[in-house]
């Protein structure tokens, strides 16, 4: 078995390892080897039973075979370029719009600006570390991809852990469209530490749709970091439906003055998932706007954290916010826990924040059912809606139908077997 | 005689709380009911408790054509054709007016075309077409849920309507309009009990019988007489000539407030 070790660690900085990313790797292998394994005693990690070690995971030594695209990505016949991972291994990448290149192919580090910090984690240093090929995805100023880019990302060798990664840079002006859509093999328990890394330049536009499908026996954590240039707009899209544990941990920073950002979602925990979000939208810039829109429901044994802070900093005038997270748990053992925050630092703000866990409102089953809808007819309208709206605003279209049904399916499935209370 | 409605001794309570006490009424096919009392003297609960919603401690009797209500769900209430117009509309995200009404009338047994074109029309005539793919109830005005309220009625055609306040908190035309509505829905197999504060509605509709409704019981019946006398006297004329005691905790109103054609919605 192969160990994280110094040993690992100069077999993988070869003579195709480019010079910028060789002292990164060395440096990252020292805070890796300094940082404990998160024991969900930390705050960060409160709610969430995280239980792989580094012990225990393999490296990759060599990409598995893809897996199939899945129901997502095979409903967008349209797309503008397609980049293929397997296994934190890079076997396609493609555009006819954008400049799609290997990390490894770059002179340079491309620099970006709001990168999640190395020690931010084990995790994230082991990303730093450990982390051989990625790609970079550049849309120059002026460019407008119409259809997206599809990222397929696939973990598939049970019992390893891969590093995943991906920037894309937006920019001046330019508009940018990306799929992201993570799998892994069926039955197999496996870690994927996806780092996502995202920067929109002045007067960019970037639309992002990441669609969480990995199996019920694997585990994701994803760090994704968006920064925006001046009058820039993000629109960020989350569909968390895989894994045993399915972790988001998401930062935007409204850098530029006049920025807007948005982040909309949907989750569905089933079985003895544990679906995580956390999220820290930053407003530095003047007259920047964000709103974080996220909704969810638990049924069985399943649980869903959200932990959404909204920081304003001191030279943030006239920043407009709102975050709102509701959640409906369906069953007697789900549970859901919602942790709205806000850091106020400057005081010409309009900010807020909603946020509410609960069954189906009874007030509302009772108007549909005087109406003559039996209860479960009444519930699957109700299901419907509440998760309607979040579709209505995916920032990519085409993944409307796929989505609603694949929640809809778990309720119904769920609904006929009993296990909905 | 088996009325459409037939209501015998029910009473509700709620958290200690006794609203409805004892509670006798008789709406009969083929005709319409109007039921008047001051606010809080159970109106609305008397609704809920005859459509089924739960929290009511409930004992009496209460059938629609001989079937015994209590003992059914709520939505078998509705199909065996009891319907309720709401006095406070439940808003419902996500939840479009016309997908809740296809589901609705195909639960009828309406195919989805049937249901489809019973719903272009009656939206037509109410004027609700604009608000079928909203979001049901969502930011409307006041008006403008009494009208999807009573929309929803009319496409689902029910066999004893209790309309709940349809007329409060909307203009002089939509009054007319709902007026209209109730008499065109007379028929022989249908039945209406329209609740009320406003005169106003009784230019339009003429019912066949008024109830006053005090604490929850019908404490007095008649014709268009009892309605000129709430006019000239509100409830402290009719409290008077029965005898009864002021128990409820709201405050009485001038009847100089009560029949004015400005509309109120107290609550
Ligand atoms: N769920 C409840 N819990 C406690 N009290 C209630 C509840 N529902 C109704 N009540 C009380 O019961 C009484 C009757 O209420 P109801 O809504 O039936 O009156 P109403 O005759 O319809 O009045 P209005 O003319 O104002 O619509 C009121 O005093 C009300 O406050
Ligand atoms: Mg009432």
């Amino acid at each position: 078995m192969t160990a994280f070790d110094q040993q690992y660690l100069s077999q993988i900085t070869t003579s195709t390892t480019p010079a910028w990313r060789r002292s990164q790797m060395e440096g990252a292998y020292r805070v890796f080897t300094a940082l404990d394994e998160p024991t969900g005693a930390e705050e960060d990690w409160r709610y969430v039973e995280f239980d792989h070690t580094f012990a225990e995971l393999e490296p990759v030594a060599q990409a598995g075979a893809p897996l199939e695209s899945g129901p997502f990505v095979a409903s967008l016949p349209e797309r503008s370029g397609h980049v293929l991972i397997v296994d934190g291994q890079v076997l396609e990448h493609h555009s006819d719009v954008a400049t799609v290149l290997r990390l490894n192919d770059l002179d340079a580090d491309p620099g970006f600006p709001a990168l999640v910090p190395v020690d931010h984690n084990k995790l994230t240093a082991a990303h730093a570390a450990f982390s051989t090929d990625g790609v970079s995805v550049e849309v120059t100023p002026g460019t407008v991809m119409d259809t997206p880019l599809v990222v397929e990302v696939q973990g598939s060798i049970p019992g390893t852990v891969s590093f995943p990664h991906l920037r894309v840079r937006v920019g001046e002006d330019a508009e940018a469209s990306v799929l992201v859509a993570y799998r892994s093999a069926d039955g197999a328990r496996l870690l994927m530490v996806p780092k996502i890394d995202l920067e929109v330049g002045d007067g960019g536009r970037l639309r992002f749709l990441s669609v969480q499908g990995i199996d019920h026996a694997a585990t994701s954590v994803v760090h994704q970091r968006a920064t925006l240039g001046r009058d820039s707009t993000s629109r960020i899209g989350e569909i968390g439906l895989g894994g045993r544990l399915g972790r988001l941990d998401l930062g935007v920073s409204l850098v530029g003055d006049g920025s807007s950002s948005e982040v909309v979602g949907l989750y569905f925990g089933e079985g003895d998932q544990t679906l995580d979000y956390r999220m820290v939208i930053d407003h530095q810039g003047r007259s920047t706007t964000s709103d974080v829109f996220l909704k969810g429901a638990v049924e069985d044994d399943a649980q869903s954290v959200f932990t959404g802070l909204l920081r304003i900093e001191k030279d943030a005038a006239r920043t407009s916010t709102f975050e709102t997270n509701r959640n409906l748990v369906l069953s007697e053992n789900a549970k859901a826990h919602s942790v709205p925050n806000l850091e106020i630092l400057c005081n010409d703000v309009i900010c807020g924040h909603a946020s509410s866990v609960g069954p189906l409102e009874s007030e509302h089953l009772y108007y549909l059912r005087s109406r003559g809808l039996t209860l479960e007819r009444a519930e699957r309208l109700l299901i419907r809606g509440f998760f309607q709206e979040v579709i209505d605003r995916l920032p990519i279209g085409g993944l409307e139908e796929p989505v609603s049904q694949e929640v809809f399916r778990r309720f119904i499935t769920a609904q006929a077997e009993g296990r909905v209370a | 005689m088996t009325g459409a409605l037939e209501v015998r001794g029910l009473s509700a309570g709620v958290d200690g709380k006794e609203i409805l006490d004892g509670l006798d009424l008789v709406v009969s096919f083929g005709e319409v009911h109007a039921l008047m009392g001051p606010n809080g003297s159970g109106k609305s609960t008397l609704c809920h408790v005859l459509t089924g919603k739960a929290g009511y401690r409930v004992s009496g009797q209460a059938s629609l054509e001989g079937e015994d209500l209590l003992a059914l769900e709520v939505d078998q209430r509705s199909r065996l054709g009891l319907l309720q117009s709401f006095q406070y509309p439940t808003e419902v995200r996500g939840v479009s007016l016309r997908d809740f009404m296809i589901e609705a009338a195909e639960e009828r047994g309406l195919s989805e075309g049937e249901a489809l074109s019973r719903i272009e029309t009656e939206a037509a005539r109410f004027d609700m077409t604009r608000f079928l793919d909203r979001s049901l109830n969502n930011d409307l005005s006041g008006g403008e849920k009494k009208r999807s309220e009573i929309f929803q009625i009319a496409v689902l055609r029910p066999r004893m309507a209790l309309l709940d306040e349809i007329d409060s908190g909307l203009d002089i035309d939509a009054v007319k309009q709902v007026a209209r509505a109730v008499e065109e829905m007379r028929a022989p197999d249908l039945g209406v009990l329209m609740i009320t504060h406003y005169n106003r509605i009784l230019r339009y509709v003429t019912p066949d019988r008024i109830h006053v409704m005090i604490d929850g019981r019908i404490v007095d019946s008649g014709g268009a007489e009892l309605a000129e006398e709430l006019e000239a006297g509100g409830y402290k004329a009719i409290r008077e000539r029965l005898g009864l005691i002021e128990t409820s905790s709201e405050p009485a109103r001038r009847p100089a407030d009560f029949f004015t054609d400005t509309p109120f919605d107290v609550k």
